[in-house]
């Protein structure tokens, strides 16, 4: 795994790495499948939403702190900052419309 | 504006793919990758739709006109921002450039969606913009070159993570049949 912008937080970051891929290698093929009906959607992606905060949870809250410290080191902060403003993109954005290589 | 688009499959199916994402880093084939950082990320309880924010650093040689109109560097960064749904088996993955984005901006998007059980549809669409009114032979060089800088990077990311799926599955596969 690629390391952090700042070399004191490549160990945290690859501690959380490993942790959220175990955690999501798990989740993905079960959530596919629970997708079949909303109340099972509801109920998996509830449990493994709490089940990521308790196994994750905390090395996620030392090594966020590590790198909010190196995103205003590296005078990334107001960039950052700019760029949540002017595209929040909390919600996933309408797919590109590309479908498939056109022929023009 | 400079327009960018592709689309292509992969051999593999979609959660496989998916898994893959989060593998494709470090690379030798994209070598100008250095660091990749979360800065944030939430698991909706309700739709399972995992939302992810990260800050990439690239280094990548820049022409040296460009580095002295804009006060650029070598070191670039991109906020990227990823959506895996799993209930409509979509991916979705905006980025943008932070580096020199007062100039211009190179906003990406990648979408990862079945084809079948064993393929996956890889999309990808780019604009290119500078962003204010500059010296117009300076944005257009700009765009231009910042163009160039895609449609390289967009040939090394395929190769690349080709070669990741095909080592992280074959590796995966090798170590069943043994246990």
């Amino acid at each position: 795994m690629a390391h952090s912008l700042s070399p004191e937080c490549t160990p945290l970051k690859l501690e959380y790495d490993a942790c959220f891929n175990a955690w999501f290698e798990g989740y993905l093929e079960p959530a596919v499948a629970a997708s079949a009906s909303t109340a099972q959607r509801e109920a998996y992606s509830h449990r493994k939403a709490a089940e990521f905060q308790e196994k994750c949870g905390k090395v996620w809250e030392s090594y966020r702190l590590c790198v909010q410290k190196a995103v205003k080191d590296k005078g990334l902060e107001a960039l950052l900052q700019q760029a949540r403003d002017e595209n929040p993109l909390t919600e996933a954005p309408p797919p590109p419309s590309t479908a498939g290589k056109s022929s023009s | 504006m400079h327009f960018f688009s592709q689309a292509f499959d992969y051999e593999h199916p979609w959660s496989h793919v998916v898994i893959g994402m989060w593998h494709k880093y470090p690379n030798p084939k994209c070598s100008h990758v250095i660091s990749i950082d979360v800065v944030d990320r939430s698991v909706d309880p309700k739709t399972g739709i995992i939302r992810t924010e990260r800050v990439l650093g690239c280094k990548q040689k820049t022409p040296t006109w460009i580095v002295k109109l804009f006060g650029g560097s070598e070191d670039a960064f991109v906020r990227e921002i990823s959506f895996v749904d799993p209930a409509t088996q979509n991916a979705t993955i905006t980025s943008v450039n932070l580096s020199l984005s007062q100039f211009a901006t190179c906003y990406e998007r990648i979408q990862y969606s079945p084809l079948s059980t064993s393929r996956t549809q890889f999309s990808q669409t780019a604009e290119i913009q500078a962003r204010m009114t500059l010296w117009r032979t300076a944005s257009d060089g700009l765009e231009k070159w910042l163009v160039q800088r895609f449609e390289q990077n967009a040939h090394l990311g395929k190769l690349g993570f080709t070669d990741v799926l095909r080592t992280l599955w074959e590796e995966r596969q090798m170590q069943r049949a043994h246990s």
